[in-house]
């Protein structure tokens, strides 16, 4: 509605329903939620990346409370260690595990593993679904054809027995385990590619580039490129999010990275006892409110971003 | 019969907000309706006689409307009271388009007997018995079978057809023909019309017809409302009107309707300009930027309602009267209205 | 669709083919033996008794071949060599029953939700649904486990935190795997039903602004029976749609829901058989999953004619 046009009943009734179905007002602000997401990312990322740095406890030290008590052979009071896990305290502000290790460090240390598979996973699958999907929807013809079904196919199948069966068929080191999700994130991330390409190719400014004798390779880099770039940022924060929770999916299994901790392998061995989860629930509490917070923060991030710039296809 | 009217609507008014202000899309509209007559409501898109009705009606009220004034239902006042309990039963509604008016997923036998069983308590096989004489006296043919087809496989004359049949189900005292045919094709509009004037007589029924069309209103009503930007241009009964016009926007509006016994290749005379903007409506008469008899008087002072007889209008300048020829002259004289419309100097009625 | 199961099948076998080696499956450490001929002699043997001196090619078709007649071949086990097919119709049922559970959950939670949050679009109540629903949605699978069996199984004890495959399965004690599968279910539905309920409450709103809902209410019809009865119809074409797509999630989600609450379902036997590296089986189960994805997608086809007669004309 432009404010110099006149408005009759037919406009303030669409207005005022509008008004009403909130999906069809297009909410032009970022918000503040969106930063607090973005703060909480960039807090997560600062500290697992400069967790050597920082005044850490070592994830790996044990630490045993003694305490005295009596020998029951000897009958005697002498120093000896506390049951593990602990609560929290002062010492360990989530608490120690059952081999008495600090909760907060392994946490902030399986942060970097964690959050390291899902940037590295989105990245692949952006390095080579981008270029895919934009070459298939600007080329079209049989490639087009050939390349959508290969996504459709990669997009139908059940994510996670690919992953299982690649892990178990190569081994379980970080780049496998990567390289799989990034495999895995191709599909979406060709697919939102080759759409937005589509969308793009028919607009007036290709069209005038075209016709002006610019070369394919031209028009693709300088001309559509850039278009494709922002609704990917917005994937690329969703596909993140996606990458980290499958990782934590494949570790929960016991399928994924064998050295190191994840958010995932926390949340395994902290749980893998009822009786532990039972008397200790801080433990696998505090990884999964990192994970938890984590993907809420790229979800609604990457939502409001697509919200923004007003991207519809967009699924995962 | 007793002499309350079944629905006397005072100083009716119906408003939206909106980010840039209230809307008034109904602004002080009064009108009486006794039992077994037809008004037909009269104006373009946009002039508020859809939303009088909806507004009368109660239905789809959002957020955001508000209404006030006074509407009467058999000596009830209806403004601001929850009007759920007269739907279907006492008031009815026929809607412009059939297409989209009857749930597409739903058959058809289903979407009339609901009313039916809702209202007058009845059971399935009686419903559907009813459903069948409901659908003969529409002019359905072969209704046992549409009975269990979906709206999709009915053309567009069949689909309202089921729709007045709807309407009609729970016998209301009032039904409300918004546009009835206005989404038909012109061969069908005919038929529909004729079968709702009928059906109207045989069952002593109010109805106000919405239309666009004065000629669709005429002869088939027995007194039309002319509105324009929410108001109330011109009210009268039917002959009267034709015969007796008074407001310019009426003329306009009749000008602007092809017609059978006119020059195959007549002109039409469309009304220049659009509707008025009802947030920050022209003070003055709401049509006067449109009207080619506008004087300085008609934008800074509202006309109300005045009353020769049974016949009203708000008009300064009314058609017919020297008042109108003499301003006519003026514009003709300078070229345009006092809205600075241009006017063609030699230009026949 | 059937193209679907080829590309699949071929892209397993093939992976399969070129990344693990079966021999060592068949003659466990023999197969290692490059020196010894009685050894190389005996692989030899097994490569021709299993087929494997055959091009891939060949060995592709005669393996579909053997599929589709019914023929899942045989698992490596300490105890002999049992068919697949046996392994395949002890846990699919299991499965399909936690799969089911969760879907009528999914669903029974979703739609009324769904209709509440579009009745009320944009109120209060609203915003704290949508809120709801994006926590959810957000929420890993295991996670979601954890959570719920740490509240309903051990903090309130209402449910059973174990699975007996031997226990019958219609009852309602904790003795009853229907009371047992309840909390695996759960966590399997609620995502589901956030993500439906999202997608529906988008449709209602969509729906309750059509010209055939103010008729259904100007015939005097009550607004909870149009919601229920006019508007929830037409607006599950999406959710429909989305139970085909979602497929592959509640596979993927079942295989976590079902080692974290020990069913010996499908999904445990694929973890099982992809730790013991017994390729037959993980390409059967492979098969097996990719088949039901399938067979789902199919039938949502069929429910949209129910749903849409203008579908079927």
């Amino acid at each position: 509605m432009s404010p110099t046009n006149p408005t009759n009943v037919a406009d303030v009734e669409i207005a005022a329903e509008a008004e009403t179905g909130a999906d069809h007002v297009v909410n032009k602000r970022l918000g503040f939620g969106f930063w607090v997401s973005v703060g909480w990312i960039v807090f997560i990322i600062g500290i697992a990346a400069l967790a050597p740095v920082l005044p850490l406890k070592d994830p790996d030290a044990n630490f045993l409370v003694l305490e005295e008590r009596e020998n029951p052979i000897t009958g005697r009071m002498q120093e000896a260690p506390v049951q593990p896990p602990y609560a929290p305290s002062g010492e360990h502000w989530f608490g120690a595990d059952q081999d008495a290790r600090d909760v907060m460090s392994r946490t902030i240390y399986g942060a970097r593993v964690s959050l390291t598979v899902g940037f590295a996973a989105i990245a692949f699958g952006i390095v080579f679904g981008g270029p895919l999907g934009m070459i298939a929807g600007f080329v079209g013809g049989w490639f087009d054809r050939a390349i959508s079904y290969l996504f459709l196919v990669l997009l139908s199948f059940p994510g996670l027995v690919l992953a299982i069966l690649i892990t178990a068929l190569v081994d379980r080191s970080l780049f496998t385990i990567s390289l799989t999700l990034g495999i895995l994130s191709i599909a979406p991330v060709g697919r939102l590619a080759r759409a937005q390409t589509l969308v793009f190719a028919e607009r007036e400014f290709v069209m005038a580039a075209r016709t002006l004798g610019a070369k394919p390779f031209r028009i693709l880099t300088k001309e559509l490129l850039p278009n494709v770039m922002i609704p990917m940022a917005a994937l690329a924060l969703l596909g993140m999010a996606v990458a980290i929770v499958a990782e934590g999916g494949l570790a929960f299994l016991g399928l994924s990275i064998e050295k190191g901790s994840t958010w995932g392998k926390l949340i395994r061995t902290y749980t893998a006892s009822s009786g532990d989860l039972e008397s200790s629930p801080w433990m696998a509490f505090t990884p999964i409110g990192c994970l938890f917070f984590t993907v809420v923060a790229l979800n609604y991030a990457g939502d409001k971003l697509r919200d923004y710039f007003d991207v519809r296809e967009l699924m995962l | 019969m007793t002499d309350t009217p079944l629905l006397q609507v005072s100083d009716y008014r119906v408003g939206f907000r909106t980010p840039r202000g209230l809307a008034r899309a109904v602004d002080g509209v009064s009108f009486t309706l006794h039992a077994g007559k037809t008004l037909g409501i009269v104006g373009e898109s946009g002039s508020g006689k859809s939303v009088l009705n909806r507004g009368i009606m109660g239905l789809a009220k959002s957020a955001h409307q508000i209404e006030s004034g006074s509407v009467l239902f058999n000596g009830a006042e209806l403004v601001n009271q929850d009007r759920q309990a007269l739907w279907g039963d006492e008031i009815s509604m026929i809607f412009q388009d059939p297409m989209t008016s009857l749930n597409p997923v739903m058959k058809v036998g289903k979407q009339v007997t609901e009313p039916l069983r809702l209202h007058l308590n009845l059971s399935k096989s009686d419903a559907t018995e009813r459903v069948v004489e409901l659908f003969t006296a529409v002019g359905i043919p072969s209704p046992r079978e549409r009975l269990k087809q979906y709206p999709h496989e009915l053309s567009g004359g069949m689909r309202q057809r089921v729709m007045i049949a709807i309407a009609l189900a729970a016998e209301p005292e009032l039904l409300i023909a918004d546009e009835p045919t206005t989404a038909l094709d012109v061969t069908v509009q005919k038929f529909i019309l004729d079968l709702l004037m009928r059906l109207q007589a045989d069952r002593g029924m109010a109805m106000t017809l919405i239309t666009h069309d004065l000629g669709v209103a005429g002869g088939r009503t027995d007194e039309i409302l002319v509105m324009y930007g929410g108001r109330v241009m011109e009210h009268a009964e039917t002959d009267d009107l034709f015969s007796n016009m008074r407001h310019p926007y009426t003329e306009a509006l009749l000008a602007s309707i092809p017609r059978l016994d006119h020059a195959k290749h007549a002109r039409l005379n469309p009304i220049p300009g659009s509707p008025p903007d009802i947030i920050e409506p022209p003070a003055g008469c709401r049509f006067a930027p449109r009207c080619r008899y506008a004087q300085d008087r008609c934008t800074t002072e509202l006309p109300e309602l005045d009353h020769d007889g049974n016949h009203g209008y708000s008009c300064f300048y009314p058609v017919g009267s020297d008042a109108n020829a003499e301003a006519l002259a003026t514009n003709q004289q300078r070229g345009h209205t006092a809205t600075g419309l241009q006017i063609r100097a030699k230009e026949t009625v | 669709m059937v193209l679907l199961l080829v590309g699949v099948s071929m892209l397993t076998f093939a992976a399969m083919s070129l990344l693990g080696d079966p021999l060592f499956n068949i003659l466990g450490p023999i197969a290692g033996d490059t020196e010894n001929p009685q050894n190389i002699a005996l692989q030899d043997e097994a490569k021709a008794q299993y087929h494997l001196d055959k091009p891939l090619p060949e060995r592709y078709v005669r393996w579909a071949g053997d599929f589709i007649t019914g023929d899942f071949g045989v698992q490596f086990s300490t105890d002999g060599q049992p068919p697949v097919l046996n392994l395949v119709k002890e846990r699919l049922p299991r499965t399909l029953q936690l799969m089911v559970i969760a879907q009528i959950l999914a669903l029974a939670i979703a739609i009324p939700w769904g209709v509440f949050a579009a009745s009320r679009a944009n109120k209060a109540s609203d915003k704290v649904s949508t809120f709801v629903a994006f926590g959810l949605v957000s929420l890993p699978n295991f996670a979601l486990a954890v959570i719920l069996f740490y509240i309903f199984a051990i903090k309130l004890d209402w449910l059973p935190d174990t699975y007996e495959a031997t226990d019958p399965f219609w009852g309602f004690t904790h003795g009853h795997r229907l009371i047992q599968l309840i909390l695996p279910a759960f966590t399997l539905a609620l995502p589901i039903a956030a993500v439906f309920q999202r997608l529906l409450r988008t449709d209602l709103i969509t729906t309750l602004q059509e010209d055939f809902i103010l008729m259904a209410r100007s015939k005097g019809v009550s607004k909870r029976r149009v919601l229920f009865g006019h508007a929830l119809r037409p607006s599950m074409f999406s959710v429909l749609t989305l139970f085909g797509i979602n497929a592959a999630t509640l596979i993927g989600g079942s295989l976590v829901v079902e080692i974290y609450f020990r069913i010996p379902g499908i999904g445990t036997a694929i973890v099982e058989a992809v730790l013991r590296e017994d390729f037959p089986v993980v390409l059967a189960l492979v098969m097996v999953i990719t088949l039901a994805f399938v067979l789902l997608n199919f039938l949502v086809d069929l429910l949209y004619t129910v749903l849409d007669p203008r579908v079927r004309s």
